[in-house]
C-alpha cells in the first residue's frame, strides 16, 4: 500500500486507531439546519468525540485534530483539545506557529486561526517571536490590506508586549503604515493604527514633545489631504489629533479654506509650510472641508451659526446631495441647539 | 446617486422566505463552518420567517413544536451555569436529554461541549419567535453562566473557559440579561468600561480596544449601553455624552455611500448587513432621520439574489445572514411610497426582534411576569 493511499483511510480504516471507540454524534429529534456532512468528516470527528471520552493528549491526536482543522476551521473544540495537547506534550509551540503559516494566509477570516495565534504568542513570551509574528502580520496584509481579524491581531500582539523592553518592537511602526498609506491613502486600516501608536498606546521613546508630536502628525494629515482632497481617512485622523490635544477646529480654519472653495487659488508666493495647497487637478471644493469649516463656524456659535447653516445648505443641495438628509438633520439639530 | 424609486419594484417576499425554510430544513457540507455557530444561523431564519409574517401561515403547528424542542435540546448545564450549546456537534450519541429537568442532573456536558453566550442569545431570541412558554428555562443556571463567561476587564468570552471576548459577545450578555431583567448575571460598571475602552476616534466602536471603528460593534456598543439600566455612576445620557453623539452620528451617516447601502467602515464598500447595524445605531442616537431610505431600499432591491435571499452586496450569492439584517433595516427604514411588498412589521432595534416577538419575550422570558 502507497503512503498516498494510506492518506484518504478513514480513521475507523487504520490499524493504529483500532484502539479508540469511536462515538457518533447524538441525534436527537428531527434537527434544524442539519448539515450534510462527509464521509471523511464524519468518521474524523466521531474519533475526536472518542478521544475526548479517553483524554488522550498525542502526536496522533495533534494529526486528527489538524485534519479536522483543514476541513473545518470554524471547529473551535478541535481548536481548543490542540491547543491543550501542544502544552502537554510541550511541543514546541514556535514550530506550531510556522506550521500554520500558510493556512493563516489562505483562511484569514476564521477567527480560530488568529486566537490560536494569540494563544501561541502569550504562551511563547518571547520579543523575538513577536518581531518574527510582526513581520508575518506584514506579509498576510499584502494579500488583503483592510483584513479585520489581521489588524486587530497586530494591535493585540503590540499592546500585549508594551513596556519599556519591548519599545524595539513598536520603533518601526510609523514608517511601515506610511509605506501603506503610500500606496494606498484611503486605506483606512492604516491611519486607525498610526493613530493607535501614536495616541492611544502610551508615549514611544523619542515622542515624548508631545507639541512637537501633534504638529508632525497635523502636518503628516494635511500633506495627504493635498495630495487627495476628498480622503475621509485624512480628514477623520485630523479631526482625531484635534480632539486628542484639546484643539480647537478653528486653528485649522486656514488650512481648510484652501480645499472649501471650488477650483484651485493661485499658488501663494510664499511656501506655507502649514498650509499646503491642493495637489493640481483636484476635485474641489471637498465635501469633507465645507464640513469641517461648517464644524468650525458651529464651534464658534452665535452669529456664526447662520453661516454654518449655509455650508450646510450647500453641502445639501450641491455638493453632497446624496447624504441631503443628514445635512438637513445637522441643520435641525444646530439650531434647535442654538435657540435653546 | 440613483434616482430610480423603490416604488415601481417589489421585494420578492416569497423567494427570501423559501430561503430560510431551505436553510432551516439542511445545508450542504460546504456550509460545515457553521456548524459551530448553527443557532445563529436557525435565529437570522426564523428571524426572517416572522418579519415576512409566514410562520402561522408557511409552518404547521406541529413543525413549529419540533424546532422548540431541538433548540430546548441545545440547553446544557454543568459546573459553569446553564446555556445553549450551538448545535449536536460535540454531543456524543448517548448525550441524555430527555432528563427532566436537566439542571438537577450533574454536568452534562465535557469541557468542549460547554453553552456557549452568543448561542444562549440566538436561542432565548428563537425561542420568543417561536411563541414558546420558557417553562423549560433555567434562569439562575443562565445567569450564573454570564457570570462565568465576564472576565476580569469587564468582557464577556464566548465560552466560559476562552474564545473570542469582544463587543459581539457583550451585546449578547446585555441582551440576556435584559430578557430576564436581572442584571445579576454580571458586573454592570466594568462591562461598561470595557464598551467605553472600544470607543475609536472615528466615532465608532472596535471590535476590541484598540480596533477600528466597525459598524457591527458600534450597534452592540450602542445597544448594551442602553439597554443597561441605570447605575449609580452612570446612565445612558452620561454613557454617551452629546459631543461623542454628534461625532457618532457623523460617522455612522457618512458610511452611507452613494449605493445607497452602508459600509461597516471609512472607505469601504457598501454591505447590506451594515444598513442595520448603522442604521439601527443611527436610530438608537435618534438621529433616524439622516437615513435616506429610498436609496437605501434602493440598494436592497439590487442586493435581492433572483433565487431568493438577498446578499451582502450586488451580485453576491445571498445567505440568512444578509437576508435577515436586510429585512430588519427594512422594517427600521421602510422606504416611502413604495408597493405593500415592503411593508414589515415594526422592529425594537434594542433586541433586533419584531415588536410582537420581543412583547411576547417580555412577558415570558423574565422570572416574575410583568403587568406591562
Amino acid at each position: 500500500m502507497s503512503a498516498e493511499f494510506e492518506d484518504v483511510l478513514l480513521y475507523a480504516e487504520r490499524p493504529e486507531w483500532r484502539d479508540i471507540v469511536p462515538v457518533p454524534q447524538y441525534q436527537g429529534v428531527d434537527a434544524l439546519a442539519p448539515i450534510n456532512y462527509s464521509p471523511e468528516y464524519q468518521d474524523a470527528t466521531d474519533y475526536f468525540r472518542g478521544i475526548i471520552r479517553t483524554g488522550e493528549t498525542s502526536e496522533r491526536v495533534l494529526a486528527l485534530t489538524w485534519d479536522i482543522i483543514k476541513m473545518n476551521p470554524a471547529h473551535y473544540s478541535a481548536w481548543q483539545y490542540r491547543y491543550k495537547t501542544l502544552v502537554t506534550l510541550g511541543e514546541d509551540l514556535a514550530a506550531e506557529l510556522h506550521m500554520m503559516d500558510d493556512f493563516a494566509v489562505a483562511n484569514m477570516k476564521s477567527y480560530q486561526v488568529w486566537h490560536h495565534r494569540r494563544l501561541l504568542l502569550t504562551a511563547l513570551r518571547s520579543l523575538d517571536a513577536a518581531r518574527a509574528e510582526l513581520a508575518f502580520i506584514a506579509r498576510v496584509l499584502q494579500a488583503d490590506a483592510k483584513n479585520y481579524h489581521t489588524w486587530s491581531y497586530r494591535q493585540w500582539l503590540l499592546a500585549h508586549f508594551n513596556d519599556d523592553e519591548a519599545g524595539w518592537l513598536w520603533a518601526g511602526e510609523r514608517s511601515w503604515v506610511e509605506d501603506l498609506l503610500e500606496k494606498d491613502v484611503r486605506n483606512n486600516s492604516a491611519w486607525h493604527h498610526r493613530f493607535f501608536v501614536v495616541w492611544a498606546s502610551g508615549v514611544r521613546k523619542g515622542d515624548e514633545d508631545r507639541e512637537a508630536v501633534c504638529r508632525r502628525e497635523l502636518a503628516f494629515a494635511k500633506e495627504k489631504i493635498a495630495l487627495a482632497p476628498n480622503n475621509p481617512s485624512a480628514w477623520n485622523y485630523l479631526r482625531g489629533v484635534m480632539e486628542q490635544t484639546k484643539t480647537r477646529l478653528a486653528e485649522l480654519a486656514t488650512f481648510v479654506q484652501l480645499y472649501a472653495v471650488s477650483g484651485a487659488s493661485a499658488p501663494p508666493e510664499v511656501m506655507d509650510l502649514d498650509n499646503p495647497v491642493p495637489t493640481e487637478g483636484a476635485q474641489l471644493p471637498s465635501v469633507n472641508a465645507l464640513e469641517f469649516l461648517a464644524d468650525i463656524y458651529e464651534e464658534e456659535g452665535g452669529d456664526k451659526i447662520p453661516k454654518a447653516v449655509e455650508i450646510w445648505k450647500s453641502l445639501a443641495n450641491e455638493h453632497d446631495p446624496m447624504r441631503k438628509k443628514y445635512w438637513e438633520y445637522r441643520i435641525r439639530e444646530a439650531l434647535q441647539t442654538a435657540s435653546a | 446617486m440613483p434616482e430610480v424609486p423603490p416604488v415601481s419594484r417589489t421585494l420578492n417576499r416569497r423567494g427570501h422566505a423559501k430561503l430560510a425554510q431551505l436553510c432551516l430544513s439542511g445545508l450542504p457540507f460546504s456550509q460545515v463552518e457553521v456548524d459551530p455557530s448553527r443557532l445563529a444561523v436557525v435565529f437570522y431564519c426564523l428571524g426572517t420567517l416572522d418579519l415576512l409574517g409566514v410562520l402561522d401561515s408557511q409552518v404547521p403547528e406541529a413543525g413549529r413544536i419540533h424546532w422548540r424542542e431541538w433548540i430546548w435540546e441545545q440547553q446544557t448545564h454543568g459546573k459553569y451555569g446553564t446555556g445553549f450549546r450551538p448545535s449536536p456537534y460535540m454531543a456524543p450519541e448517548d448525550y441524555k436529554s430527555t432528563h427532566w429537568p436537566p439542571w438537577q442532573l450533574s454536568d452534562d456536558h465535557t469541557e468542549y461541549d460547554v453553552p456557549h453566550l452568543i448561542m444562549t442569545y440566538t436561542a432565548l431570541m428563537s425561542l420568543a419567535i417561536l411563541r414558546d412558554d420558557f417553562v423549560r428555562l433555567d434562569r439562575a443556571g443562565i445567569l450564573r453562566f454570564v457570570r462565568s463567561c465576564q472576565r476580569d476587564d469587564g468582557s464577556f468570552s464566548a465560552l466560559p473557559i476562552g474564545g473570542e471576548a469582544d463587543l459581539r459577545t457583550t451585546y449578547c450578555a446585555f441582551v440576556i440579561c435584559s430578557l430576564l431583567d436581572d442584571w445579576s448575571g454580571m458586573d454592570l460598571d466594568r462591562a461598561i468600561a470595557f464598551i467605553q475602552r472600544c470607543s475609536s476616534y472615528e466615532g465608532g466602536y472596535g471590535q476590541t480596544p484598540d480596533g477600528e471603528a466597525l459598524g457591527g460593534t458600534t450597534y452592540c456598543a450602542l445597544a448594551s449601553l442602553k439597554l443597561a439600566p441605570p447605575t449609580p455612576t452612570s446612565s445612558w445620557g452620561s454613557r454617551v455624552a452629546p459631543a461623542e453623539r454628534l461625532r457618532t452620528v457623523r460617522w455612522l451617516s457618512a458610511n452611507q455611500s452613494s449605493s445607497g447601502g452602508f459600509s461597516g467602515r471609512t472607505n469601504k464598500i457598501a454591505d447590506a448587513c451594515y444598513c442595520f447595524w448603522c442604521g439601527a445605531s443611527l436610530s438608537m442616537l435618534d438621529a433616524g432621520e439622516a437615513v435616506d431610505t429610498t436609496a437605501l431600499a434602493s440598494f436592497m432591491h439590487q442586493c435581492q439574489f433572483k433565487f431568493g435571499g438577498i446578499a451582502k452586496a450586488p451580485g453576491e450569492r445571498a445567505d440568512p445572514y444578509h437576508t435577515y439584517l436586510s429585512l430588519a433595516a427594512l422594517a427600521l427604514f421602510p422606504p416611502p411610497d413604495a408597493d405593500e411588498s415592503w411593508q414589515l412589521p415594526p422592529l425594537d432595534p434594542l433586541w433586533n426582534a419584531t415588536l410582537d416577538t420581543a412583547r411576547w419575550a417580555r412577558e415570558h422570558v423574565p422570572a416574575q411576569k410583568r403587568t406591562s
